[in-house]
Order: C-alpha cells, then structure tokens, then sequence
C-alpha cells in the first residue's frame, strides 16, 4: 500500500472513487487519492483489456486515463481533486469501443 | 498598449523562471504558461507548499530552489498555471487548455522550457501495475507526501540515489537498489574528467548518496544486467543477472529509472531541426549558443533543450531572455555580448561537468534495445518488439511507415514512450546511425482535447499596466 506523510493540518474534500465516497487532502493528485485508497487499477489496455496503472506521474504516459464525472481519458495524475468528483477506472476498450458503435447504428435504423 | 506579448514563455521551471525574471526585469510584457498548478518546474515542484513537515529532508538543493520561485510569483510577469499548451503556431499564437476551455495567446517572441522526461525502460513485464518510474517516486512525494514501502529501486543515475536516500531519510523501507551501472566508470568517462574536477561539489554529492544508501543497510546490487519484471498480470519481482548469475528478488513494487531525455512532443511538432545526440543518446532540438531554435522567433532552454541540469537551465533562460530583448530592438548587440558572457561560460563548464555523467551512467544497450521478442516498445498500442520487427521485414524502414504498419506511436500518449526505442531499434535492425532514421513525425494537439473545452474560447492579452493607462 502507499501511504502518506502529509502534514496532519491538511484540510480535506470528500470525491466518489469507483463507488466509494472518501475524504482526500485537498490539492492533493487525483492518482495519489486514488492509490491512498488502494484503487491503483487506472485504464485497461486498449487491445487486450489488461488492467494498467499509472507509471510515470508526471504526465508523459497516459496509463492513469480514468474517467471524471463521467467524462472519460482523462489523466489522474495531471488533475487535482475537487469536492464532490466522481471517478471510475475506465473500461474502455477497442473492443467496448467497436461494440458501443454497432450498437449505436443498430439503434438508429 | 499592444494585445500582443512581447515574449511568452512555457514552462515555469528553472529554465522557463528564470527567463521570465530576466524579460520582466528588462521591462517585457511577458506571460508564462505551465501545466502544472504551481511553478517550480520538475526539481522545485511545490517548494514553496511543500505537504511535509520537514521538507529540508529533500536536500538542500530543493528547498534553495524556494528563492527562484518565490521572485517569480513576485514579479511583473502574466503567470498562467493549469494552463496546458498543446499548440504553437508559425506566427507567435500559442493555444492551450485552462479551465476547461480553450485560450489564445500571441507573442513576438517564444521561449520553450518544458523539460524532461524519463528515458523509456523498455524490459519485460515494464507495462505491468506495480512497475512505475523512480521519478514518479520523487514526484509523488515532492507533491502529495505519498510513499510506497518495500520497493526496489533500479536503474542507473544521479536521481535514482537521490530518491532512494530521500525515502531512507524519511524511515521508508527499501527492499533492494538493482544499480545498473556498468563497470569501470571512471575509465570509460576518463577522457571527460577534466569536466568532472570542474564541478567537484557535485562529484561529491553523488559519492555521498550511494554511501548513504550502503550505511542504511539496503542491499545493493551493482553491476547488474538483463533486467525483466516478473508477474503475469501485475509486477512480483525483478530478475536481472550480476557476476554470470540469476537473481530474483521478491516485490510488489519496483521503481526504474535511466537518466531523463528532452520532452520532445511540442518542439517535434513545431517542426524544428533535430539532431541525434550520441553522447546523450536522445534526439535534441538543434539550436545556438542563445537557444535560438531553427524557427526565427522561438528558442529552447533547459533540459527540453539537451540534459544539463537544473542550474545550466538558469543560465539558458537567462540568455534566451536577452537575445530575445535584442531581437526586439530592447538591447543593443554590444550589451547582449557583454550581458550574455557570464552565462556562456557557465552553461559551457556544465557541459564539460555533463558529459562525465553521460559517460559514468549509461542506460545500457539491453535495456533501450530490446532483444526478448514478447517486450512492449509502445504501450498504448501494445505492439510487441517481435511485431515490429515483423512490421520491419514486411518493409516499414523508418518510424512513420512502421507507425502506419503497425500503429506503434499512435495512441495517447503520442510516442512519447516507444518515440526512441523505435529510432534506435530500427537503426540497429538497418546497421546505420540513429541519425539516418529520424524519429516520428508529429502534429498539434499535443494531447487528448474534448469538444467541449474547444467549445469555450477566450483570448489572453496582457494586462494594462497604470502608468499605460494615464498615458
Ligand atoms: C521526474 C523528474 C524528476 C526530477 N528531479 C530532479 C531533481 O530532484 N534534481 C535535479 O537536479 N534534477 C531533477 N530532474 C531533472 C530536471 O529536468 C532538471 O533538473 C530541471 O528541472 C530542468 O529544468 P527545466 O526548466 O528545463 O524543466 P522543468 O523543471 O521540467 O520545467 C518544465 C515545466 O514545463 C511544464 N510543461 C511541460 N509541457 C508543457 C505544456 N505542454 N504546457 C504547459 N507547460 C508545460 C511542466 O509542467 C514543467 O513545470 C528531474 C526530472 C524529472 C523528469
Ligand atoms: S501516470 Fe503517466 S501520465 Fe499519468
């Protein structure tokens, strides 16, 4: 587990990470909140679907693609928390890509 | 007053601060703009606010990074944070993200200073959860006080000891330091020594770490070669051999690093001139004494300029400051010689000081080429060093014709992490110089946009100063 040597006087936001709400010290990194919390699982590969963490921290990577209020790619470790965010390790795929797309045109005719 | 900058700069590190101080102290309109939400750059990431009690633990040469970054938030510059630039363009538009929306700036004159990146690690099993770089490590600490337990640490290079002994001096436990290092050091960078007794303070400092790292009682492995992660779907252990034999150690948690290579993606997709640099072995923008790039009014400093360190960054920016007030009709030409001189000679012994350590740690063949066939060379898109090769033999002879065989350097992280494997392994495939293979071709954005932020836009111009205004 990681774990933190913050300073005790942090004050601190409460985010939604995979369905569980948590208390995180404000400005802290969306990646270190997550992997406080021992939710280190990030994106899934694209062509095989393996889980995939973050590697780099600083941005150069982009292992750490979770999605934000629902909205997906986006990096952990470049965005500060903020009260009431919700996260979720993402799913996406090529494969749940090209399924959601038949979907969509199947709907539509 | 004029809705255009006279100089923008992008990047508030060593390098982007302190051309910043230089252009506002010679009476410049300037505006910085930096990713992150505070400045400081990699070295003096959140000195001023640091998240632990004691941040002297880090080493002196962090916390005297404080000074730097507190005369930039003080003086006369248009500061710009969370600001992500991701295009610039041919006639001084800089676009970026901030906010969520997309802003626009203009400026006569651009200096870039986004820094490094750490050289790619390209083993087996390095795509594995649980393997991350040792620069995260510090970056992790430096910015949320956020420790791992347990871990080892390998590689070769100054920063590597100097995270491992930051963890010690905070009672985190490290399993084991797997130094890459290839033996006989000081022969190899023997021809560079003079270099070296020109900064013995620094020589010092890195004898000093490793001595610390051994006093701790931390096993360290020297010497080792053929390194590979074990785990299938998350990291277990590091194998690597020393003296002819086979190690492997048990851990979840394994930290690498090699040295750190210039952040290549904005100053690629502006087009500017690259060369391959063999003593470095990475690509470098090709540039003058002053920085000036091969596009006329932008220039390159710091480390996103070729490797030299947090205090030759100072002395760049500096200089690109001044040629680019000269260039604007602000200096004359005797005065930028005479201002310039002190800093050409410094960033010169810099040189002499880095090629030493480019010679006494050097990220070893096996670990930038691979040769296991099942290794990823690009991660987003997973194409194995056996796919590319198969991409090679079907005729892809050059980066772009195997990105568009294979996908490699096509996914988010836009090549940054496979960009020099595949210049150097398609070298060695054809027998040339890296030179002759050239590395991929890039284009703006520089990251991943919604169409929401480009939705929201708003133009930047500098803020009217009062004596402006009555005028
Ligand atoms: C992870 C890491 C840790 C390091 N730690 C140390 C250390 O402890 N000691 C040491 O001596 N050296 C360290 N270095 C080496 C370091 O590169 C130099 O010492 C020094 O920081 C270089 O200064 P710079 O101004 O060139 O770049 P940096 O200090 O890296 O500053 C570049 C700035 O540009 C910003 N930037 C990059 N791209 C964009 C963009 N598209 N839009 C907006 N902003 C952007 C970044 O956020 C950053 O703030 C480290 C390097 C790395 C990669
Ligand atoms: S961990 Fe590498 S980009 Fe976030």
């Amino acid at each position: 587990m990681f774990r933190s040597l913050r300073k005790p006087e942090t004050q601190s936001v409460s985010i939604n990470i995979n369905g569980q709400t948590v208390q995180v010290a404000e400005g802290s990194s969306l990646w270190a909140a997550m992997a406080l919390h021992g939710e280190t699982q990030t994106r899934l590969a694209s062509v095989s679907g393996q889980q995939r963490s973050a590697y780099c921290a600083m941005g150069v990577c982009f292992e750490c693609l979770v999605e934000i209020n629902g909205v997906p790619n986006q990096q952990a470790c470049m965005t500060t928390v903020e009260e009431g965010m919700h996260v979720s390790s993402q799913h996406l795929t090529e494969q749940s890509i090209a399924a959601l797309h038949q979907k969509e045109s199947a709907d539509h005719e | 007053m004029s809705d255009i900058f006279d100089i923008a700069i992008i990047g508030a590190g060593p390098g982007g601060m302190s051309a910043a101080l230089e252009a506002a102290q010679q009476g410049a309109s300037v505006a910085v703009l930096d990713r992150k939400a505070t400045p400081g750059g990699q070295i003096y990431r959140d000195v001023t606010q640091s998240p632990l009690l004691d941040p002297s633990v880090l080493g002196r040469e962090y916390t005297e990074g404080a000074e730097l970054v507190r005369a930039f938030l003080e003086a006369d510059i248009d500061r710009h944070q969370n600001a992500d630039v991701w295009h610039i363009g041919e006639n001084g538009e800089v676009l970026y993200s901030q906010d969520n929306q997309t802003r626009r700036l203009v400026a006569r004159e651009l200096i870039i200073s986004p820094g490094a990146m750490e050289r790619p690690f390209p083993i087996e099993g390095w795509h594995l959860p649980g393997v991350m770089t040792a620069g995260s490590a510090q970056v992790m600490l430096k910015s949320d006080g956020m420790v791992k337990d347990g871990a080892i640490f390998a590689g070769t290079g100054p920063l590597l000891y100097l995270i491992v002994a930051q963890y010690l001096r905070l009672g985190v436990t490290v399993n084991a330091v797997v130094d890459t290092t290839p033996a006989g050091g000081v022969g190899r960078a023997m021809q560079h020594l003079g270099g070296a007794l020109r900064k013995p303070a620094y020589l010092i400092k890195g004898l000093k770490l490793l001595n610390e790292i051994r006093r701790a009682g931390v096993p360290v492995f020297r010497h080792a070669s053929n390194l590979s992660i074990l785990g299938e779907s998350k990291a277990v252990g590091l194998q690597f051999q020393q003296d002819g034999r086979t190690h492997s150690i048990n851990a979840g948690h394994i930290f690498l690093h090699q040295g750190v290579i210039p952040n290549l993606n904005m100053t690629r997709a502006l087009g500017m001139e690259h060369h391959w640099a063999e003593q470095q072995l990475c690509w470098t923008p090709v540039l003058d004494d002053w920085g000036q790039s091969s596009i006329p009014h932008i220039a390159v400093v710091g480390d996103a300029a070729g490797i030299q360190g947090a205090e030759a960054a100072r002395h760049a920016g500096r200089l690109a400051a001044l040629k680019a007030m000269n260039k604007l009709g602000k200096l004359n030409d005797a005065d930028l010689q005479q201002e310039s001189s002190a800093n050409l000679k410094a960033i010169k012994s810099f040189k002499a000081f880095r090629s030493f350590l480019d010679a006494y740690y050097p990220p070893t063949p096996e670990h930038r080429i691979p040769v296991a066939t099942n290794t990823l060379v690009c991660r987003c898109e997973e194409q194995t060093m056996g796919q590319l090769r198969a991409g090679f033999e079907q005729g892809a002879k050059d980066p772009n014709a195997l990105k568009a065989l294979t996908r490699c350097g096509m996914g988010p992280c836009q090549g940054r992490q496979c960009g020099h494997t595949v210049s150097e392994l398609l070298a060695d495939w054809q027998n040339k110089p890296v030179s002759d293979i050239g590395y991929y071709r890039l284009r703006s954005p520089q990251r991943l946009l919604s169409v929401e932020e480009l939705s929201q836009f708003q133009n930047i111009k500098p803020v009217q100063k009062p004596a402006e205004v009555s005028a």
